[in-house]
């Protein structure tokens, strides 16, 4: 976790860009700042071991505008996540990504590794109290995998499910499966009455995608579009003595700052995804009444990268992208511009998935080296020392990492003789747009990793997945090797082995540099201190909010 | 500045011209605002050539204060950029659009006021309807469209000011005509055989001048604001450093590092000011009231009366 007690400026220390004198002064406020810091968490310290958690209360949530419906099991991103209060998923996973017992109270697995059998908590209800029955778990599968985004990533290996009774699920795979534990998630397949949406019409555009009949802790009360969702207990719900909190109440509003200030003001107790910008985050960490938090965002797994197109000169030729990638300084990115909140990264794996290799390449940045490599491209530098001139584009998201990150590319690059033009897009679907009709140079972007590669990270690398659709293989990346080891990683289970294919893979990734990664993205949770029991497990703000209650 | 007894008292032959410069460099005003810009360009124009420093280049640590070092004597922005070298170039970009959007303004403004001053009728009606069409549209937000639609750059950002910026110039230029054409002079040249062109260029042209001139001034100095306005929105050319986009990057940071926004902003100020300053020397400079003989007396009393 981020250590906001380091944080402070360290001066530009690297050949190349090194300014004369030394302002290498750490700021008083970060001395004092570890003080406050100190005396707070030794002051909470005393509450939290005497405070027991209790029933009752509305908690309050900052959201954002884009809302489309309250249906996870046809939609991804981050709104998806408040669909997790009002359905429940056959488990849900700890801190470790250990899959828990949730609407399945037990499974067994086959030897051979291709039938699970779960087992249903008897007493479970969907909110308009009809049963929960495996009739609905297999109806709900079959939904996420013809209408979910990842529908076919996660369940592509699925050969049917049976239901033997009306607790007993069987899922029966055609082959081997790893990533189908994590798949079950009530993010990722929420189990949705079969009553309900089972009528024929389309799951996508169902007109009870709006107002749910849910399976999960809380339900659905009333939503005023733009301005917020209400949802109230679940009274009926299978674990006794949960949800804790009587309501939940999701506020929109358009500007992150406004969603700040709510919070600031206490008009709101809890803002995940916070948009605030990471200078900020020690600043806010200053005030008594807030928390700041950065866990929770694991299982998302979100990286930032350069990703170029792979098709045309001059990013077509390895030596180029290996001078770009000696070009950046990524310590300077994350240490000096953004005072060590971020995390650097070097491969395609997160840091948080148990498949990630350490010990790539990390290209330290060494600007004759990377003038070397152009020189050997036949790029020659001109009587202005000038090589190329390249267009590079930048998502309005990830505003710190991505558009910033961009202006220090412009810079370096101008360095060893690489003329960059900055196009930033006026909003997303126009950035998506020119992304997803491979009509680009490079461009900054990011992925979600999610919680197995196979997931949310083979899509990016699959020769068979080079598609006109951004967070596809967008940069047109082919490797025979790559796509043999991942089709095998995709199919086997055992950890050590798919452990040694993805070690090869990140290899051969950080070698050919189809994306060169720049850091990983930190989520950042805000919340009021009475806020308790905040799900900080991997999945953060996208599991169930069952425990969580106010001490107030 | 010369005073008022020795420029009016023989009344030697002059021409009108020098008599408006008269006029012009007795303002205070109008003075202070013309040095302002003959600073403000000399620091554009000539500067650059000797503070080479790049204003993209990352030179320092980010947000050093001003003084800090000599690598960064106005301080550095969220980068690490030289906000000095900000400063003397962006100028260019800021003061190029600020120029290049009044110049469309006036042309547009100009030929579509004269043509609807001076043809009237079903013209008339239907280049004033066009004009009002683009007055209901809030300008900022036509601007954004504009800019969103078809790419930041500089010069689709002038031509965006220009665009929403022109109807008043029109109006105006109409409202000249519609005076001038219907004056003796006027009426004698058609008389005579002047052709439509003629009158136009030649004969009615000149004497809408002075206001449109004011009008021209002040239009730049509203450009180069409405170029930080769009900058500041995040719509700013992100490859062409201008004092809007120093403002619109760094916002984020004002609370820990004032001046990374605060001295572009003194600069955008002053221009903007010697702008309007010369604007107003030149209202009054240019007020034909003051020059008839009947007024002249009214003149040399308000001289006297400073």
């Amino acid at each position: 976790m981020y250590d906001f007690r380091t944080h402070r400026h360290s001066p530009l220390g690297r050949p190349g860009g090194r300014p004369s004198g030394n302002p290498a002064r750490p700021l008083p406020r970060a001395a004092a700042l570890a003080t406050t810091l100190c005396l707070v968490l030794a002051a909470l310290a005393f509450p939290a071991f005497a405070a027991e958690p209790r029933s009752g209360g509305t908690l309050v949530v900052a959201g954002g505008a884009g809302l489309r419906h309250l249906n996870p099991a046809v939609q991804s991103g981050a709104h998806a996540g408040l669909g997790v209060q009002l359905f429940a998923g056959l488990v849900r996973v700890d801190d470790g990504f250990r899959p828990r017992p949730y609407l399945a109270e037990r499974w067994e697995i086959s030897g051979d590794g291709l039938s699970y059998a779960f087992h249903l908590v008897p007493n479970a209800r969907f909110h308009d109290g009809t049963p929960i029955t495996s009739e609905d778990v297999a109806f709900s599968l079959a939904v996420v995998k013809r209408n979910h985004p990842f529908g076919m990533a996660m369940f592509d290996a699925v050969d049917r499910v049976d239901t033997p009774d009306p607790l007993t699920a069987v899922i029966r795979l055609a082959r081997p499966h790893p990533a189908l534990m994590q798949s079950l998630v009530p993010l990722l397949m929420p189990v949705i009455p079969r009553h309900v949406f089972g009528d024929g019409r389309d799951p996508k555009t169902h007109p009870m995608n709006a107002a749910p009949v849910g399976s999960g802790p809380f339900r659905f009360k009333e939503w005023v579009r733009g301005q917020h969702v209400i949802l109230e207990r679940n009274d009926d719900f299978f674990i006794e003595g949960r949800p804790l909190l009587d309501r939940i109440v999701v506020k929109f509003f358009n500007l992150p700052s406004v969603r700040m200030l709510a919070l600031e003001k206490g008009e709101v107790d809890y803002y995940p995804f916070a948009g605030v910008r990471f200078r900020d985050v020690p600043r806010i960490a200053d005030n008594p009444d807030l928390r700041v938090s950065t866990r929770g965002y694991e299982a998302l797994g979100p990286l930032n990268y350069v990703e170029f197109n792979l098709r045309e000169p001059p990013f077509d030729d390895l030596r180029v992208r290996r001078a770009v990638a000696y070009a950046i300084d990524q310590d300077f990115l994350v240490n000096t511009l953004h005072g060590g909140l971020p995390r650097p990264g070097y491969g395609p794996l997160h840091r948080s998935s148990p498949f990630h290799s350490d010990g790539l390449n990390r290209y330290p940045v060494d600007l004759d080296r990377a003038r070397k490599l152009l020189d050997d491209a036949g790029y020659a530098p001109d009587a202005e020392g000038l090589r190329l001139r390249v267009v590079l584009d930048y998502p309005p998201f990830h505003v710190d990492s991505l558009a910033t990150g961009a202006n220090y590319i412009r810079a370096q690059l101008k360095k060893v003789g690489i003329a960059v033009d900055l196009r930033p897009a006026a909003d997303f679907p126009s950035w998506a747009q020119r992304i997803g009709s491979w009509d680009y140079q490079f461009t900054m972007n990011s992925h979600w990793t999610y919680p197995d590669p196979v997931i949310g990270v083979h899509r990016i690398y699959l020769c068979g997945n080079i598609r006109k659709t951004v967070w596809s293989n967008t940069q047109g990346y082919c490797n025979e090797r790559v796509d043999a080891l991942l089709r095998e990683a995709e199919s086997t289970i055992d950890v050590p082995t798919r452990k040694a294919l993805y070690a090869e893979f990140q290899r051969i990734v950080n070698r050919e540099l189809p994306l060169y990664f720049i850091n990983e993205e930190p989520y950042v949770t805000v919340s009021r201190r009475y806020v308790m029991d905040l799900p900080e497990t991997v999945w953060g703000p996208m599991q169930p909010m069952d425990r969580v209650w106010l001490d107030r | 500045m010369t005073a008022p007894g020795n420029t009016h008292g023989a009344a030697p032959a002059r021409s009108p011209a020098r008599e408006k410069w008269a006029a012009f460099v007795r303002n205070r005003s109008a003075i202070a605002g013309l040095a302002l810009i003959a600073l403000v360009l000399a620091m554009t124009l000539i500067a650059p050539s000797f503070y080479a420093v790049d204003p993209f280049d990352i030179v320092w640590r980010p947000l050093a204060p001003p003084g800090e070092a000599p690598a960064v004597p106005l301080g550095s922005d969220f980068l690490g950029r030289d906000v000095l070298a900000g400063i003397i170039h962006g100028g260019r970009a800021s003061l190029a659009v600020g120029a290049s959007a009044a110049a469309i303004c006036l042309i547009f403004g100009i030929a579509v006021g004269a043509a609807a001053g001076f043809y009237g009728g079903l013209v008339d009606e239907g280049l004033m309807r066009i004009a009002e069409f683009f007055q209901v549209l809030p300008a900022l937000i036509f601007a954004m469209a504009l800019v969103s639609l078809f790419g930041a750059t500089l010069a689709i950002i002038a031509f965006a000011i220009g665009v929403v910026s022109w109807p008043p110039v029109a109006r105006l230029t109409r409202a000249e005509f519609l005076r001038i054409k219907e004056l003796d002079y006027v009426r004698a040249s058609r008389a005579i055989g002047a052709s439509d062109r003629r009158l136009i260029w030649r004969i009615i042209l000149p004497g809408a001048l002075p206001p449109l001139i004011v009008a021209a001034t002040l239009t730049v100095g509203g450009a180069i604001l409405f170029e930080a306005g769009l900058a500041f929105l995040g719509l700013g050319d992100p490859n062409a450093m201008s004092w809007g986009l120093m403002i619109g990057a760094n916002r984020d940071f004002v609370l820990e590092a004032w001046w990374t926004v605060t001295l572009p902003g003194i600069a955008i100020f002053l221009t903007v000011l010697g702008v309007s300053l010369i604007g107003d020397g030149l209202t009054d400079a240019l007020d034909p009231r003051r020059y008839g003989s009947h007024l002249r007396h009214r003149t040399r009393w308000r001289g006297q009366g400073r």
